[in-house]
Parts: structure tokens; sequence; C-alpha cells
């Protein structure tokens, strides 16, 4: 017999399965011939079932015991019943290796992830290998979709419903220690010997049922409480989610209309719950997005003459303010013991109390320990000096945007760095070429723009100007992925990418607000859209001075269509800053929670109130952006649209369900789209909704975006 | 022998245990030290061939702490490191350890310094407590257990304070207090004499501080419970002392007619404190500008109920074997443990019958007040044990250039009895 994708051999009288065999590729994914092969082997080992001990399911690759099924095949099922029928097809498979009269384990050292995992679950026991990279979790939903191999028929026999239906809804993905303590694995050892030790395991008979365990399984049979559970857990949902969000909810439907005490009854259903959201917009856009991180993870630019690109190890940041603070809070956490300069105590300080508050917050989750927070804080130098700054191969600067006094810092800079050492910028919207006219070696500048807050804003963008040297880029990007940020390379040109896409979203929306549409009303339509807050809300966040400044740099570079509304001026010279000074659209409490709508905004505004549909609204403020996106490709500052979507997703939370807006632009119909701006700009503005000249000829070649 | 050299002296700020640096375990006491002297000196973390730190109440977490301070600060996993302990001269342990091994080719870069958290020492459970554990973790049945668990008794329970054993001398009994009381009583020191030197050590502190003498050689620290705020300054110094105040004190040691008071002492205090030394090579290789040179070093040991006199057989010491004389130093750093210790050693360097007394047959003449302690001393700043002794020379150090003076000398007593004494000479002129 021979297998493609997997090792079959019976030593000692038990028998063998290696997951990888002749698998060069660096992530095992369940597809076709893995199935073809694993029934191959079940089979053959049926033969022998008599005298076999057991079987041991593992696999070749270190770090990887499976990734799940292999997407390309989700995303290549044409109706929902061929994608139910290839869920069904790996459930009879699985069931096959369940129903085995002998006991099976299954070693698990590196990634078991989707179908992974539920390709475990089917063995008698799980153990867990203490790698770092040792991982299991049932992510689907995160693609929009549910488990289709069994994993939520098993999972909740293995757990109880309470715990797997927090780990199916969310997604999260457990370590080793943790896989333990939720009672997914039953030990933990050494890779080394996770082998040797599974032939121990092989006379493991099923534990006692705790009182704990009985009496949530009693709880959870029972019809009452039942009901309540699953009603609490779509409450949950729809909180967290606005409903927005298909899958968890049919993840729901499936687990309380489930029979488990049928499994070949449950797995129809769960398969054609698949089917159904396999063939979903909302899992294509998840998948779409998939497929853009999974690129972005690649550089795909010109490398210079690297092989491999420079590794920073010690990092520097310029200006200790939020965003000093916070990037010396990536540097510390990813131990380049960086130097924080500045030039006050107090503003070292307030840099200190951000990266400590990061960490502190870490603590709180117990994501590390208190030793941990103290060694990470205490590999901070904070100095007035350029005192180490040879030693410092990575230097960010956040220092105030102003582009005179950025010009002064980095001359007197590059006085004290050493020759190979890399600057960057963190401004959000000054001109990069501008800054690197000032350095005498200005091919080792370029800008990298970060979003607040730092900790949890994934998206940088690397902003290239006319000298950069190209190992620059390409060391900056790797250093990006390193850290686990989402980098996209944009040219230099004012407002970079996202900000240029997001000043006349926001911008529309004040002017809705100054034509007497409520507030209220826009920041409901946006939230319904998906945003993740509305954009009076976001411009308090960034502080309005500071959306006021990215405005006027826009208006300058790019036009009227910049131009924001009066009352928008009036607000920052009557001092409506934002959150900052707990002063804004909103009114904030001292501890920085948001108190409700800032009522001395309305004498600002219009009385006479403008009832407007949702729609209309969302069209107003959406259709700028895609507008700005469209020319922004045509200008080339990024290259594809992949680029802009991920920037949106990643920097202001576009809503990753529609898979980013030009994505979103596409599935409207770009003709639509572009007959909408075309009304709004004959009823509301001919420059703010002035159609890119790009949509236009993509309409007119009957083309989209992608 | 090969010369060795100074290249820099940094310290943290003193601060009286129980205040802002009570929470830091001693090795964030040393190792940010270290990045920062190689930062302000481009060396990079596989330069440096080996940390010597010294420290007394070791920490249970940390038994090499020279190691942990060496792997915090950065450096290179290749370098070797331990831990020094000398008593109180542990700091100076660890420099003339890194003196002996450049001198005479060893190593090229070596760090040296020490560090102490007063703060964090331990309460200890008392030996029959200890020993009722040891039964319990014995002890396999339950009716075992049972048994040894009913031996306990409520009295068990009382802690053995570490940091007040630490002070006391195990061959003679007496606490370092005790044994200033003892010099006092025979060399005929005042209680006034000794609080008019406590008073002038903090007189001399403050207006140090506040002509900013100390802003080179400290590093400013991370403290607050958050990590979010900078210390930058020593904590301990008073602006208010007077000798009227310090007479009102009681005497702590020997309460009925005793004159140490906690006044006329010095302060249980946490710090740390690092030296970068360097062969000549190193010095040309790295491209490096010393500030002094290491002249030579000596510790020598005396009656421990008698410990404070320490200081007098070490600067003796050191000054017969470089063949220097007490004159030609131009400033002199005395360990300020007790008043009434220094004043002693004052009158060991003149008198010469007291001299004789501690077998000395030199009279070295005493250190006029313009070269002694010129910015105060352990009094004012506090005496984190493990550090004091290389402290001392990161203070004169710095002294030393800003005068752009030549010789320097720091000693200090070293409870068990001994002194240690050290000599550098200014390299910035």
């Amino acid at each position: 017999m021979t297998y493609k994708k997997i090792s079959y051999e019976i030593k000692d009288n038990v028998a063998y399965i290696g997951l990888g065999h002749n698998d060069h590729k660096a992530m095992i994914v369940i597809d076709e011939d893995l199935l073809v092969d694993l029934e191959k082997a079940v089979g053959e080992l049926s033969k022998d079932i008599a005298k076999l001990k057991g079987m041991i399911l593992f696999s070749h690759n270190p770090n990887v015991f499976a990734a799940g099924a292999d997407i390309n095949i989700i995303s290549s099922f044409k109706d929902e019943n061929e994608a139910a029928a290839g869920a069904a097809k790996g459930q009879a498979v699985f069931n096959l290796i369940e129903d085995l009269k002998i006991h099976t384990v299954a070693c698990v050292d590196g990634v078991c992830l989707g179908g992974g995992l539920e390709l475990a679950l089917v063995c008698d026991t799980i153990l867990v290998s203490d790698n770092p990279k040792t991982s299991l979790g049932l992510p689907e939903v995160q693609l929009g979709l549910i488990p289709g191999f069994g994993g939520t028929y098993r999972l909740p026999k293995k757990l109880g419903l309470p715990t797997s239906l927090d780990l199916i809804l969310s997604g999260k993905k457990l370590n080793a220690k943790r896989a333990k303590k939720y009672g997914i694995a039953s030990e933990v050892y050494p890779s080394e010997r996770l082998l040797d030790m599974a032939t121990k395991h092989l006379s493991d008979r099923p534990k006692k049922s705790t009182l704990k365990k009985s009496l949530t399984g009693f709880a959870s049979s029972n019809f009452i409480t039942k009901k309540i559970f699953f009603q609490k857990a779509r409450e949950a949902v729809l909180k967290k989610t606005m409903g927005l969000y298909q899958a968890p909810l049919k993840i729901i439907n499936v687990l309380e209309e489930g029979d488990f005490d049928n499994r070949k009854n449950y797995l129809n259903s769960e398969a054609s719950a698949f089917g159904e959201l396999c063939m979903s917009e909302q899992s294509r856009n998840l998948r779409h997005l998939f497929f853009l991180m999974e690129g972005a993870k690649k550089f795909d630019g010109d490398k210079g003459s690297s092989d491999t690109a420079k590794n920073f190890k010690r990092g520097a940041a310029l200006g200790a303010g939020t965003m000093g603070g916070g990037i010396t809070w990536l540097m510390a956490d990813n131990a380049m013991m960086p130097i924080m300069k500045d030039l006050e105590q107090s503003a070292l300080e307030l840099g200190l109390k951000q990266s400590s508050a990061i960490f502190s917050g870490a603590k709180k989750r117990k994501k590390i320990d208190k030793a941990t927070f103290i060694r990470k804080q205490r590999s901070i130098t904070p100095q007035l000096s350029y005192s180490g700054f040879k030693n410092v191969d990575l230097i960010i600067e956040a220092v105030v945007e102003n582009i005179d006094i950025k010009k002064k810092v980095f001359a007197e800079l590059e006085e004290q760095i050493s020759d190979n050492c890399i600057v960057a910028s963190n401004t959000s919207a000054l001109s990069i070429n501008e800054m690197a006219s000032t350095f005498k070696k200005s091919n080792r500048f370029a800008g990298l723009h970060f979003f607040n807050p730092v900790n949890r804003m994934p998206l940088v963008e690397i902003i290239t100007h006319d000298r950069v040297a190209p190992e620059t880029v390409y060391a900056l990007y790797q250093w990006c992925l390193k850290v686990k940020k989402t980098p996209i390379v944009v040219k230099d040109a004012p407002g970079f990418l996202v900000n240029r896409i997001l000043v006349p979203y926001i911008s529309e929306a004040f002017y809705l607000a100054q034509e007497g549409v409520p507030i209220i009303d826009i920041e409901r339509a946006c939230l319904n859209f998906g945003m993740p807050m509305g954009p009076f809300r976001l411009s308090d966040e960034v502080g309005l001075d500071v959306g006021i400044k990215i405005g006027k740099i826009l208006q300058e570079g790019l036009g009227e269509r910049f131009v924001l509304p009066q009352f928008t001026y009036k607000l920052v010279g009557d001092g409506f800053l934002g959150k900052k000074n707990n002063r804004g659209l909103y009114t904030y409490s001292s501890d920085g929670k948001e108190d409700g709508l800032n009522e001395a905004i309305d004498k600002y505004l219009t009385t006479n109130k403008v009832k407007m549909d949702e729609i209309e609204i969302q069209m107003r403020v959406f259709l700028p952006m895609i507008n700005e996106a469209a020319s922004i490709l045509e200008e080339g500052i990024v290259k594809t649209p992949g680029e802009v979507d991920l920037g949106l997703i990643f920097g202001i939370g576009f809503p990753p369900f529609r898979g980013g807006i030009l994505r979103y632009a596409d599935s409207e119909g770009l003709d639509r789209i572009l007959g909408a701006i075309e009304r709004f700009s004959k009823d509301v503005s001919n420059t703010r909704y002035a159609p890119s000249a790009y949509l236009k000829k993509l309409v007119e070649e009957k083309r989209t975006f992608y | 022998m090969r010369e060795v050299f100074l290249v820099e002296a940094k310290r943290t700020p003193q601060v009286k245990s129980g205040m802002d640096l009570k929470d830091i375990e001693a090795p964030y006491l040393g190792a940010y030290l270290l990045r920062h002297i190689l930062d302000a000196h481009t060396l990079s973390n596989d330069h440096i061939d080996e940390v010597i730190f010294g420290n007394i109440g070791t920490p249970a977490k940390y038994p090499n702490l020279g190691r942990v301070i060496a792997l915090e600060a950065g450096l290179h996993k290749k370098t070797s490191a331990y831990t020094v302990n000398r008593n109180c001269a542990s700091g100076m342990e660890a420099l003339s350890q890194a003196y002996l091994k450049i001198a005479t080719g060893r190593g090229d870069l070596i760090f040296a310094g020490g560090v102490e958290s007063m703060s964090l020492l331990p309460l200890i459970f008392g030996r029959k407590m200890t020993d009722l554990f040891v039964t319990l973790m014995k002890a396999k049945s339950f009716p075992a257990k049972l048994k040894a668990l009913s031996a306990f008794r409520p009295p068990h329970l009382a802690p053995v304070v570490a940091i007040k054993q630490g002070l006391t001398d195990p061959i003679c009994g007496l606490d370092m207090g005790q044994t200033a009381e003892l010099l006092s009583r025979e060399l005929n020191i005042t209680r006034l004499d000794q609080d008019q030197f406590a008073n002038e050590s903090h007189k001399k502190t403050v207006a140090s501080q506040a002509r900013g003498a100390f802003d080179d050689e400290i590093v400013p620290i991370i403290v607050g419970e958050k990590l979010d705020k900078m210390l930058t300054k020593d904590i301990g110094p008073r602006s208010n002392s007077s000798v009227e105040g310090l007479a009102k004190m009681r005497p702590f040691f020997d309460r009925k007619s005793g004159t140490v008071t906690i006044g006329n002492s010095c302060p249980v205090t946490d710090g740390g404190s690092a030296i970068l030394l360097a062969s000549k090579e190193a010095v040309k290789k790295y491209n490096l500008e010393p500030m002094a040179k290491m002249v030579d070093y000596h510790f020598h040991g005396l009656e421990p109920q008698r410990m404070g006199m320490g200081p007098l057989l070490a600067i003796d010491g050191v000054l017969k074997r470089t063949k220097l004389k007490l004159s030609d130093m131009d400033l002199v750093e005395i360990n300020e443990a007790f008043a009434a210790q220094v004043l002693a050693v004052q009158k060991g360097l003149k008198d010469q019958d007291v001299a004789k007394k501690f077998g000395v047959d030199t009279v070295w003449g005493e250190v006029p007040e313009s070269k002694l302690n010129v910015n105060g001393g352990g009094i004012a700043l506090g005496h984190p044990v493990g550090s004091t002794g290389s402290r001392l020379v990161v203070t004169l150090a710095h002294e030393l250039k800003r005068r752009k003076a030549k010789y320097g000398l720091a000693s200090l007593c070293i409870g068990g009895g001994q002194g240690g004494a050290v000599i550098i000479e200014n390299l910035q002129k």
C-alpha cells in the first residue's frame, strides 16, 4: 500500500500514522489526498486489529500537527451542497478512526487548528508537547465558518457545552498548558518524549466524571437550563457583534438543535450549516481578508542587494509622547532594550507611563507575569542625551508634528548615530521627502506610520521617498512582521494611504451634522455598517486639533475636496479637542470613559434637524472613501486594491466581514457606486464628490477593483 | 603587572530603606548601570570579559547575582560573571578582583560594582519552625503528618530578622553599633563630637546636591509602583539637620550610657554602583577615555569588636604598598558607618599611642577637613552595604575629576573586623 501524505507502520503491535510524510510544505493541511490516505490506513489497520494494542497519530513536521482544512479547497466549492458534501466526506473518514476498536492517541507537537484539532479529537487521548508553537483551537468562526469535520460534536462531548461553546465562538487558541487545563489534552510532555510517552497512554481509560462535570452535564442537557444557556449565549454574541456576523449565531443554532445522542444526525446538521456559511458573502470576505493577510507576510518589493533583511537588535524612540511611549513599549516587548529620549524628565515619565500602562494591561489579562513586566519595563532607558545612540540600529522619531522641528531633530540626530543605523519617522501626515532632504545619508530614512494605540492597531504604513534604499524598506518591512504588525509600503503623498481615505469619511460626517442630520443618527448608521466606532467618537479619539492639522495638509497637497466644514475649526478654537482634554463631541468621565454626546456642541449646529435615511447617510460617508481610494490606486500610492483594503481594516477597523472597502465597492457594483457619486456631485458638492477618473474608467471598461 | 584604568563609574541614587527603591530587586539596581556605561562608550554587549558584583544579603532567588546583573544588562551570554561577599567591602572586593585580573592579563574589560537592597532582606523562619517543615515533608502517612504538625507551637512563628542577624558579629556577639560604642569609650569620643560630625555630613551632602555635584555619577532609575517615574537624587540627606536636633536622639545600641544614636550612624539604605575597568590595550582598542587609574588596594584584619578602626590598618597598608604618603592624597573618602568610628580612625592616623595600640607603626597625620568626605558620606547618603565599597570610588573619581586633582583614597570598615582601602589617580586634567 502506498501513501502520498502519510506514513503508516506497525511497531511493537502499535500502529503509527504520521502526518506530513513526504510533505515539504511549512503547513500540513487537510486535503483530499490526506483524507484518502487516512481512509486507506484505517482499512489496512482493521485487518490487523486483533493483535494491535492501539494506534498513535502524530506528525513528522516538528512545528505543525495539522493546520486545518485547505482554505483554497473551501473557496473552490461551487454551491452549498458541494460544500456540505466536502465536510461530510471528512466527517466520514474521521468517523472511521473514531470507531476503531483499539485505543487511539493523538500526539500534538505544534499547530493544531481547525480541521487539525477536529482530527485529534476523534482520538481517545490527546497528548500535547511543550513546544511554544503548540496551539489548539477551532478558529473557523474567524473565517465566517463553522467547524465542519465534527468539531462542534466532539468538543462539547469532551468538555461540556459551556466551555466548548466559548472556544468555538471565540476561535481562541490554547497553548499546551491551557489545553490541558481546559481538558482537551490529557498530558503535556517535552517534544522529544511525546511519542515514547504516547505508548504509555494506550491503556488509558476514560476518566471518572467529577461532580462539577456531571452537574454541568446535567444542566446542559436539562431542557430549561439549556434554553436559558443558549439564550444567554445568543445575547452575548449579539451584543458583541451587533448582530453583524452570521457564523456565531449559526454555530449556536447547530449546537442547540443538534442531537448529541445521534452522531449521524448531528454531523449532517453540522455539514449543512458548513455548506451554508461557506457560500455566504461574509465568509468569502473573511477568507479574502485571510489571504490578504497571508500575502502581507511576504515582502514582494525590491530587496536591493540584501539577501536577508538587516536585523534590528537595539532600538530607540525619539520623543516620549503617546506614540513615542507606545513605540518604546513595542521595542521593549520585543527585547530591543530601547532608549527613549526626550527633552524633559516629565516627558520621559509620560512615555514610561504609556509603556507601563500597556504592559500592565497585558499583566491583567495574564498574558505576562509580574517578573516579565518588571524586566521589560526596566529594559527601557529613559534619557535626555544622545548617549548610546551609536549602539542603536533602529530609531523611530515621534516628536511633535512640526516639519521644522523634525528637520532640526534629524540634522542633530545624524551626527549621533552609526553609519548603518536606520531612521524612521512616525509622522502621520508630514512630507517624508522633505524630511529625507535633511539627511546626509537619506537612503537610510523612511516613514513608519504607526496607528494609535500602538499595541492594539496592527497596521504600519512604511512610507518611501525618492532616495530611500530598497534595503531600508525591506529591513523595516521584516521588522514590522517580526513585531507582529501588518506593514504596507506606501509612496509619500499627503495623508499617505489610510488618513487620506479616512479624512473624507470623517469630514463628510461633519458636513452631514452641519446640514442638520443628528450626530447620533450618523454615528448609528456607521456602527450599523460595522465600523468599530462612529466618526465623531473616532475624531475625539484622534483629537480634533490633529484632525484639522491633517485636513490642512491634505487640502494644501490635494485640493479643495479636503476642505473641512467651518464649524470644526470653531470647535477646535473653542477648546473642543476630544478625549485628550475630556472635551469633544462626547463628554468623558475623569477615568476616560465615554459619557454620552456633548450637549455643548449643539449650539454650533443648526436647530433645523434633518431626518435622513440610514442608507443615505452611509452612502454619503462611505462613497467619498471609495472615490479617494480609486485616486490613490490611480496615482500608484499603493500597488494593489488588497493593500487599500488591508490598510483600512487594520488601520481604522473597517468591518472585516465586508472584506475591505474596495471589495465592498466591487460587490455593490462600481456602476451603481459611480452613479451615486455623480448624484451627490450634483446635489451636495461637486468638489467633494467629483468622481475619480480611475473609477470612471473602470466602469467604462466594465472592470472591478480586483 | 599591567596598568588598570577606570573607564566609567556610576551609581544609583541612594535611598533610605523602605522608600523609593524598596521594591527594586537587587539585580535591577545594577543591570541598568552596566547598560548605561556600555552605551555611553559605544561598547557592544560582547566586549566585556567579566562581571564581578558585591552583595551581602544574597536574595534566595538569585544565588549568583553577578550573572543575573550581566544578563539583565543585555551582556552576551558568554560573559563570565560572579558575586563576591566581603561584607561591607563587597563592592571594593569586586573592584580589587577586577584590578588583579586586568593587571595580571586575565581580562581586559571588567565590570565591578555592588548592589544592596536592604529593604528586601527577608524575615526567616526560626530553626524550630524549619525543623517542623522538614519533618512534615518527610512524613508519608496521614497520622505521621498529623504527629509532625502537633509539634507546632505559636512561638515557632517568631521570625528571625535577617538584617538584624547580619549586623551582629558572630564571634564577639556585638552588633555593629556596639562596636562603635566600644571605640567611643576607649578613645574618649564624645557624643557632641559625633553629633557635630554627623551634622557636617548632612550639610556637606545637601550643599553638594544643591550644586549638582552628584549629577554626573548618578544614573536616574525607574521607580514607582507602575515603574513610570524617574528618581534622579539621593533620598536621605537632611537639609534641616542640626546639632541640637541630633542631641535630642536617644542612644540606640547602649540605651543607658551610650553615645551612638541613629542620628550619628548611617541609615539602612538601598543602592548600587558600577565601575568599568580596562587594560591599556582595551583603552586603545575601543578608543576609550579613562577617568582614572587604579593604583592599588589593601585589605587588613583586626579584632571584630573594634571593626570600625579597620580603615586605619587598610590605609596604612595601601600607603606602604604604594610608597605614597597620606599627604599625597588630594581627597580621602572614609565610609561613615558611624561618626564615632570615623573619628576613631582620624585619631589613629595622628596619634602614635592609638596607632600603636592597633599595631600601626607609622603616624600618617590627620586628614584635613578640606580633603575628607567633601561631599558628605554614609551618615547622610546611607550605606547600602554591598555597594558602598565601590560607591566610594565612584564618588571619589568624579570629585577628583571635578577638582582636576591627582590622588584619591577610599577606605571603609568591614563588619567582622577588617578594613579596606583603594587608591586611584585621576587622569582627567
